[in-house]
């Protein structure tokens, strides 16, 4: 039997707080009450007629505890990508979807919450999920040191130059200091202070690496049908894949070699592209996580938007920016420049570009890509299409 | 048994055991003689359940590496800056991540190296780990 979820299901509703990390105004589950009605608002929907939630990364708001807040009615779904870090973040549209286009949930919020004050650094808890002693014995405990390794065998060995980084970084900087939602309003990131950027981990300087923020995101998704009824224009989904193939993931450094040096989405890229009918040209705008410079190269590459052989033609600066760039990529600043909450803002601005309300307009935008989190155990990616 | 810090991963017990008595074992499979890391209880590929823990030799190449100079929480015991091998070794080809001592000059993916096995402070206790010298 195959089934076609192509097209079936929409976001309704976006709703997103961020705020320095450490600084949110309210503990962790308060902010995500705030997101999630927001989400609600921006579609015209009853908050309390969502009964589906999704999540993933280890969240901990367990959703049958938002409902005093919400005023749910019925919890008909809950549910959440396994994996400690961001590689479950689009395939959460998929477990979304399935429970909308299976009848056991009319409307899902998917979410991602996080506050210092309630869940300690995000880098502390990803890492608590994958530590092991052949790492700690050898001082690897953060997620930098990690993609590190990788990045500089991709470097190294496979011949990327370290200057696409620099254009990846300075292209979500440009969009981000045009943001007013960003952490790096009114602040570009000139070539100097990269370069001379103090070390984390060789490769990586400091704006290899994205921020951490507080905050929390969530979508509104719904049938496509029901989608038309409520606010705002539908954002369909037009495909989903999560998962791996053998040779990757979790394995003590021992990925396939030539495995090694990606972000892990060859394993679902025809998935990906398949369900949607379409190919990496016809995606109008991409909305990356990256978690460092390095693996959102990597994960470029991966969804074959370039290889290893023309990534420094196609991964230019120019080629990057809205309005004008044949490839915009992170249009609202992405992790590194807008914020990060587990990267939930690449979802939000996956949406937002379609509607027409990105603060770096792609005019004519008809299809984006959200590449999840690139590097993790398993992957996960979502095409999304308006009109 | 060897006391870990973060808990044995998979059927690995015996590698641990191998390096606190400073030898370096790792597990064939006695089926149909496949080389798996991290260690399994069962063969994905031919369906034994009998692995063979064989003693290899600290000898490799360089797979990748990385220089930490940040001084993360967990490092504590390791002077900054540091770097970190990811060998693969003769033989079985199976990476095995390490600290290099000595000179780094000659640093690059693909050099020999060769290891001893040596302890990490880490909070209250140690954790054995690598070393690796350039050939």
């Amino acid at each position: 039997m195959s089934f076609d979820l192509s097209g079936k299901t929409a976001v309704a509703g976006l709703g997103y707080r961020q705020y320095k990390r450490g600084t949110a105004p309210m503990p962790e589950r308060g902010v995500l009450v705030r997101a999630i009605v927001d989400a609600c608002e921006d579609a015209g929907f009853d908050p309390a007629d969502v009964d589906g939630f999704v999540s993933y990364g280890d969240d901990k708001n367990e959703p049958v505890r938002l409902m005093p807040d919400l005023g749910t009615k019925t919890l008909n779904w809950s549910a959440q990508v396994w994996g400690g870090g961001g590689g479950g973040i689009a395939g959460t549209f998929g477990l979304a979807a399935a429970a909308i286009l299976t009848g056991q949930a009319r409307a899902v919020v998917i979410f991602r919450a996080l506050a210092e004050g309630n869940s300690g650094r995000l880098a502390a808890a990803v890492m608590a999920h994958h530590l092991n002693d052949h790492m700690v014995g050898v001082g690897q405990v953060a997620p930098a040191q990690v993609c590190a390794m990788r990045a500089q065998r991709m470097f190294e060995y496979h011949g990327v130059p370290h200057s696409v980084c620099e254009e990846l970084v300075r292209a979500s900087y440009y969009h981000g200091s045009r943001n007013l939602e960003a952490t790096s309003f009114g602040k570009e990131l000139d070539l100097e202070t990269f370069r001379t950027s103090r070390w984390i981990a060789e490769p990586f300087r400091l704006f290899d690496c994205s921020r951490e923020n507080d905050g929390a995101g969530a979508v509104l998704l719904v049938s496509a049908e029901h989608a038309r009824d409520l606010r705002k224009p539908p954002v369909k989904l037009l495909s989903v894949a999560q998962g791996t193939t053998a040779g990757w993931g979790d394995l003590l450094e021992n990925d396939d070699a030539d495995l090694y040096p990606t972000a892990g989405f060859r394993a679902i890229r025809e998935r990906l592209f398949g369900q949607a009918g379409l190919t990496p040209q016809d995606i109008d705008v991409v909305q990356l996580y990256e978690n460092f410079s390095a693996q959102g190269v990597a994960s470029l590459i991966d969804h074959g938007f370039c290889t290893y052989e023309n990534v420094a033609e196609v991964l230019k600066f120019e080629n990057l920016i809205a309005p004008s760039g044949k490839l915009p990529v992170n249009t609202s600043g992405g992790n590194l420049a807008h914020g990060f909450v587990h990267g939930f803002v690449t979802a939000i601005e996956a949406v937002r570009c379609l509607r027409g309300e990105s603060p770096n307009p792609v005019p004519g935008a008809r299809t984006s890509l959200l590449a999840g989190g690139p590097g993790a155990p398993t992957v996960s990616s979502a095409i999304f299409a308006i009109g | 048994m060897v006391q870990l810090v973060t808990g044995q991963l998979g059927a690995e017990g015996p590698y641990w055991e191998g390096l606190a008595v400073g030898q370096l074992v790792l597990p064939r499979c006695k089926g149909c003689g496949a080389w798996h890391w991290p260690a399994v209880w069962r063969c994905g590929q031919c369906g034994s359940w009998e692995h063979e823990w064989v003693e290899q030799q600290l000898a490799g190449t360089i797979f990748s590496w990385n220089r930490t100079h940040l001084r993360f929480a967990g490092t504590e015991g390791l002077p900054v800056p540091f770097t970190t091998l990811l060998v693969e070794l003769g033989g079985s080809a199976i990476r095995l991540l390490g600290l290099i001592e000595g000179s780094e000059e000659g640093l690059r993916i693909g050099a020999a190296v060769t290891g001893r096995i040596d302890r990490t402070a880490y909070q209250d206790t140690t954790i054995p780990s690598i070393r690796w010298t350039l050939a």
